[in-house]
């Protein structure tokens, strides 16, 4: 059945739209992430702001691992195993970031600046604007990243890059199962509202320290090591980096590659759409109690 | 002699006063980002000591003191994380102060009492060194208990005296901070930005020594840089950059006669500026 934009659209061709369907889906995706990029380009500052943080985060962490070294600084370059740990645990983080936290913030933006519920007057599809807020930004997070590899294989070491289709079939995976999270946060921050910010820093920092995407999950405290063994994303993050660095000795770290993989792609799978169905449950929710509005 | 719609300054004190304690009062609705203050140095820290410690094993100690001139690499890093704390909250307190009034179009509202926004933003300045301090302390406390290493090692007052007069400078440079916020509008990126910069430079996990020339001398005309080491020296014996503590003070104290004012002064010029051209409620 073809559902159309206006009653009497057969009198106008041009309103002929297709509005349910993969097509228009796709076309109200591609639209929506027009419409980010154009937000993005609006502050040529952040822009640049971006960049130049990456770089700097980089150095820095570079610069603390190199004062743990025998030679300090005059030893950078010569080990790839820490290189490869910390450059792939940090694209990796930035990729996480961006699928877990922005879907959420950008439903925020939209409570705040009130046009949360005109959107949901209009017949797009829910489900492609929730993903719209993040492909531009993850497009941004892929340059970033390739750039922050190159400058941190040049700081600190020739990176091990092997296994690069399993890499990216399991970035692929990692990130799926990330945007279902995503999704949930975003229910979750209809439901919280100004303490969601709070609730994403406080999980990102601890994903920063449980999931290890900086350093060797044997270097966790003991009572740690149980608790990342029970989060996916902790096999992401082993999974990714250990592919990459042709899995030296004692990588994987958590678990065979094999059952790695198999929990990954059921993360990949399994999370969008129950994310994406938590998302619903608490968007019904605040539309019922009329909160949807509310921040 | 008391002038119609010129606050005197004891009146000008009070509406500082009274900003410090709306700035506390409404913080203090947000007892998780209280918390989060707290947490964020410690596990900033912890990410290079446990990439260190895996990396190094059991020389992590020995290559530390061998690179930094101390082998106390908890308290080295938390120090520098937790001085990063008050300085990307200064420059977010002040940055975000401006915006915040920006944003909700209480900013022009602002411009019609007769208090200054100087005096405004000293009241916000005495908040958030009271915040950050606050929590830095606590933080560092926390953290060294949590790593097992002694949080009151070393001279304890003189590291405070450190921070004490590094704040001054630091909240000049904010202000300073402040005006390119309020010409460019873009208060977020610029904040990011400039947040990691300033901990790059003011050797948030490394001695600047190991930086190149150019950037160690641009590092050193940096206050934070001069608080880091100071308080690192105090606690840790790493050494002052004269090798004695008053030489490295007297150069706080340099910093403390020539940043507000310039600070002030530059932020003067700009909101005059933007005021004359209507640009004060647009972002």
């Amino acid at each position: 059945m073809i559902t159309q934009a206006t009653p009497n659209s057969d009198s106008n061709p041009n309103s002929n739209t297709l509005l349910t369907g993969p097509a228009a889906w796709l076309d109200s995706l591609f639209e929506m992430s027009k419409k980010e990029l154009l937000i993005m380009l609006r502050y040529p500052v952040e822009f640049v702001a971006s960049f130049g943080q990456v770089f700097i985060i980089v150095t820095i962490l570079t610069l603390a691992g190199l004062m743990f070294s025998p030679g300090g600084v005059k030893n950078a370059g010569e080990s790839s195993q820490t290189s490869g740990l910390v450059v792939y645990g940090f694209i990796l983080f930035m990729f996480l970031s961006d699928t877990l936290w922005t879907i959420g913030y950008n439903v925020r933006r939209e409570q705040k600046q009130g046009t949360l519920e005109q959107l949901y007057l209009s017949p797009a599809s829910k489900f492609a604007s929730l993903v719209s807020r993040v492909t531009i930004t993850l497009v941004w997070t892929g340059l970033l990243s390739a750039t922050s590899a190159w400058l941190m294989s040049a700081m600190i070491g020739r990176l091990p890059f092997a296994n690069v289709p399993l890499g990216v079939f399991i970035l692929a995976l990692s990130l799926s199962g990330t945007f279902g999270v995503g999704f949930a946060f975003a229910g979750l921050t209809l439901r919280v509202k100004e303490a969601g910010q709070t609730l994403a820093n406080f999980l990102q920092f601890a994903f920063m320290v449980i999931c290890a995407p900086f350093y060797p999950f044997f270097a966790l405290p003991d009572w740690a090591q149980p608790v990342a063994r029970l989060i996916p994303l902790s096999y992401t993050v082993d999974a990714f980096r250990s592919t990459l660095m042709n899995y030296p000795p004692g990588f994987p770290e958590l678990a065979p590659i094999g059952v790695e993989i198999v929990i990954v792609v059921l993360f990949g799978l399994l999370m969008p759409p129950l994310g994406y169905w938590f998302y619903r449950r608490e968007e019904d929710s605040a539309r019922r109690k009329g909160s949807l509005s509310e921040y | 002699m008391i002038r119609p719609g010129h606050p005197t300054l004891p009146q000008s004190f009070s509406a500082a006063l009274a900003e410090t304690r709306l700035r506390m009062l409404n913080v203090s609705r947000y007892p998780g980002q209280l918390a989060l203050e707290i947490i964020i140095p410690i596990v900033f820290a912890s990410m290079p000591m446990l990439l260190g410690r895996a990396s190094a094993g059991d020389d992590a100690a020995a290559n530390f003191a061998a690179n930094t001139g101390t082998a106390n690499y908890v308290a080295f890093l938390l120090i520098g994380s937790n001085v990063f704390t008050i300085v990307t909250g200064a420059f977010w307190h002040i940055a975000y102060w401006l915006r915040f009034e920006q944003e909700t179009g209480t900013l022009e509202a602002v411009y019609l009492t007769p208090t200054s926004s100087l005096t405004l933003l000293s009241g916000v300045a005495l908040y958030s060194a009271i915040r950050g301090v606050g929590s830095a302390i606590f933080a560092y406390i926390v953290g060294c208990l949590l790593f097992r290493v002694n949080p009151l090692q070393g001279d304890v007052l003189l590291a405070l005296a450190f921070i004490a007069a590094g704040l001054i400078p630091l909240y000049g440079i904010a202000m300073l901070f402040g005006a390119l916020v309020l010409k460019v509008k873009e208060s977020n990126a610029l904040v990011g930005l400039m947040q990691w910069v300033v901990s790059f430079l003011m050797g948030i996990f490394f001695p600047v020594a190991v930086l190149p020339p150019v950037v160690r001398a641009v590092a050193l005309a940096f206050p934070p840089t001069w608080m880091t080491n100071g308080v690192r020296s105090a606690l840790l014996g790493v050494g002052f950059f004269f090798g004695e503590w008053y030489l490295d003070m007297a150069v706080l104290w340099a910093f403390i006669f020539f940043t507000p004012l310039f600070g002030f002064w530059v932020f003067n010029r700009v909101e005059t500026g933007l005021r004359k051209n209507e640009g004060m409620g647009q972002f």
